[in-house]
């Protein structure tokens, strides 16, 4: 164990004593700070948190990476994870935070007055959150296992344990303000690297600014190498796929239920506008900068090791081979590493970074925590989802709706200890690549969550029928698209089954609304509910007039 | 404090609440013309409308003519590549904050009051 390691080692756990004094200072104490942080975190704080939360250990670890290898293609992950911001600021968020539900189950089963209907949603949210965890916790296995040189399912069971604490002490509470820990240490984290990258390359510190020059050159090298550009657009796929898995992707953002429960933490209808708004600022500031890295490595993976005789090859190239993600043969005989002799896998790109680029061991070290703050902010929120899911949807408003708060709370956080450990045993055999399950989990989202929404909040004829109908179609077709397309090779224009969500979206806003129009229509108290929506606080609708309190 | 039960079981979302609340708290309510919640309500949604369409054609207006786009460039970026990798995130961000500041904009001139709002939003979540 050398000085990286205790560096390494070292920076991790501060970090970690950060958060858990933050979670045990925000300690929840009734149910409202427990499911949505007692409704008064500032928008600028929640923005953070939210990007803490978007910026799971698969985007952290993976996306510069995916974007390296697929080119133009992989932006449809940078525009569709980023995009459905807007569809879930203008559509959902202020509109749900007026209802005063505190989690979307329980909105969906209040707007359609149905039981079945808050069962039903309250399961669709525990398999989409638990699908998602499993990458997370999969992620941050990855990350200590490789620190500690150890198995991974070692280190997957280590961030479990912590998740556990944490999340069970402060509720959604601790969870917001250690998320604002965490974006700030993962930022950090993202922009050093790729800051001293631009410098070394280009003699610019702006990534952002200069590596438009370097994109140019490798589409030069490319060309010279008998390859198709490194922009060129659709080589991976069609067209069709891009636009199908760009809308998957931020219907998705739409539909998810623990992206959804960040905004109503916050106290109005104008702060979920903020809210919204400082999000994504965060979050570009990630995005802005994962195809700036994917440029810079490939151009040093190009130019410094390429073309390098094999037995010359730096000393971080051995250590990289040895975890088996990084592949170098001499097929051609000729004693120099070609390009195309050359095999990486994705995730190496930002873990790797800080060596090839030389940047010193407290960078490597900052990386390290900066994955693991990706990893834990994420699976954070996704557990609270599933524990209100569990404890406030099922538990509190279905078979005990007498309980007292405290034993609301107890429930709670049992069900994140229970939840945690779970995953984190299936995580330890994943069932596929982290990117393909969270692939999933957003086509589902799209395909149940989204549709049942943005009708349940738009369109007040909208009833029970229609959206059980409606979720459990999309949910099936979904399902059958992402089937068919993997395993039996069907694609309808080239859409793979990441793109599966936008025929699950079609099947269940049509599904929704004929059945909706064939069968009675919601009450007239539901459907000035919904009218009611339209206003801020200070306004109501009530029987045909408006109120507005001075 | 009184709350609404109905089925003996807890609801969020009903005006019926809403207004019991409002008069736990005592504060004067006035009724307003429709027509002018009507306005208010449309003068949002024209907003939202244009917001959309830009973020359609940035995004996926760029991706359905990317080839051609493919030959110019814009601080060294082939253009398609520009706009997917930076310049539909950027609209992105600054439509969320002009939606934030118009929305806030609008809510002003109906004589919405802010603050008025916060101490309502927190309240209705009373602990249900």
């Amino acid at each position: 164990m050398d000085t990286q390691f205790f560096v390494s080692l070292a920076m991790i756990l501060a970090t970690f004593a950060l958060y858990i004094g933050i979670a045990v200072f925000n300690r929840a104490k009734g149910t409202s700070e427990f499911y949505v942080a007692g409704r008064g975190v500032p928008p600028l704080f929640n923005g953070m948190a939210i990007g803490a939360d978007w910026m799971s250990a698969a985007s952290f670890i993976g996306m510069a990476g995916t974007i390296m290898v697929l080119g133009y293609d992989g932006l449809a992950y940078i525009m569709g994870w980023t995009g459905g911001y807007l569809l879930l600021t203008f559509l959902l968020a202020p509109q749900l935070r007026k209802s005063g539900s505190y989690t979307v189950p329980e909105f969906i089963g209040d707007r359609f007055k149905s039981k079945t209907a808050l069962i039903i949603a309250a399961i669709c949210t525990m398999i989409i959150s638990f699908t998602y965890s499993i990458g997370q916790l999969s992620g941050s296995g990855v990350v200590i296992g490789r620190l500690f040189e150890i198995d991974a399912k070692l280190g997957t069971m280590i961030g479990v344990i912590l998740i556990a604490i944490y999340a069970a002490f402060g509720g959604m509470k601790g969870i917001t303000w250690t998320q604002v820990a965490q974006y700030l240490v993962l930022i950090i984290a993202y922009l050093v690297p790729v800051i001293f990258m631009s410098l070394q390359i280009t003699g610019n510190p702006l990534p952002w600014l200069s590596y438009g020059e370097i994109v140019s050159k490798l589409g030069d090298l490319d060309r010279e190498l008998g390859l198709s550009e490194y922009f060129a657009p659709f080589e991976k796929g069609s067209k069709w796929q891009f636009l199908a898995l760009m809308f998957t992707l931020m219907a998705g953002t739409a539909g998810l239920p623990h992206v959804i429960a960040r905004f109503y933490t916050v106290s109005t209808m104008k702060a979920a506008r903020w809210s919204g708004a400082w999000a994504l600022l965060f979050i570009g500031l990630l995005y802005f900068s994962a195809p700036a890295y994917a440029a810079f490595s490939r151009f040093i993976l190009m130019t410094q090791v390429a073309g390098s005789k094999i037995a010359d090859l730096p000393a971080w190239t051995k250590t990289w081979v040895d975890t088996g993600l990084l592949k170098v043969a001499d097929t051609s005989g000729n004693g120099i590493l070609e390009w195309g002799e050359l095999i990486i896998a994705n995730d190496i790109v930002v873990m790797a970074t800080p060596e090839i680029a030389n940047l010193g061991i407290f960078v490597i070290g900052l990386v390290a925590a900066g994955a693991m703050a990706a990893a834990l902010s994420t699976a954070g929120g996704l557990l609270i989802a599933i524990s209100s899911a569990f404890a406030h949807d099922i538990y509190y408003r279905i078979l005990k709706p007498t309980a007292t708060d405290k034993q609301r709370l107890n429930v709670g956080r049992i069900t994140i200890v229970v939840a945690t450990l779970l995953a984190g045993i299936v995580a330890l055999n994943p069932p596929g690549a982290i990117t393909q399950i969270v692939a999933w989990a957003f086509a589902l989202a799209t395909g149940t969550f989204f549709p049942a929404l943005v009708l349940g909040v738009w369109w007040k004829r909208s009833n029970s029928k229609g959206l059980i109908s409606g979720l459990l179609v999309g949910l099936g077709v979904t399902l059958i698209y992402i089937f068919a397309a993997k395993y039996g090779g069907f694609t309808i224009l080239g859409i793979i089954d990441t793109g599966a969500g936008v025929f699950g979206a079609i099947a269940a806003f049509a599904t929704n609304i004929i059945v909706s129009l064939a069968t009675k229509p919601p009450s007239q108290e539901i459907q000035d509910a919904v009218i009611n929506l339209r206003y801020p606080e200070q306004m109501t609708y009530k029987d045909g007039e408006v109120y507005m309190e001075e | 404090m009184r709350t609404l039960t109905l089925e003996g079981s807890h609801q969020t979302l009903l005006p019926q609440q809403i207004f019991l609340e409002i008069e736990n708290r005592g504060e004067p309510v006035k009724k307003i013309e429709k027509s002018r919640a009507d306005a208010y309500f449309r003068e949002k949604n024209t907003y939202m409308v244009i917001y959309f369409i830009i973020w359609a054609i940035v995004s996926y207006g760029v991706v359905l003519i990317a080839e051609p786009l493919s030959d110019i460039y814009f601080n060294g970026f082939p253009f398609h590549y520009f706009m997917g990798a930076q310049g539909a995130l950027a609209v992105f961000i600054i439509l969320l904050f002009v939606n934030a500041v118009v929305g806030d904009k609008i809510d002003k001139k109906y004589g919405i009051d802010h603050n008025k709002n916060e101490s309502i939003g927190r309240g209705t979540t009373v602990d249900h």
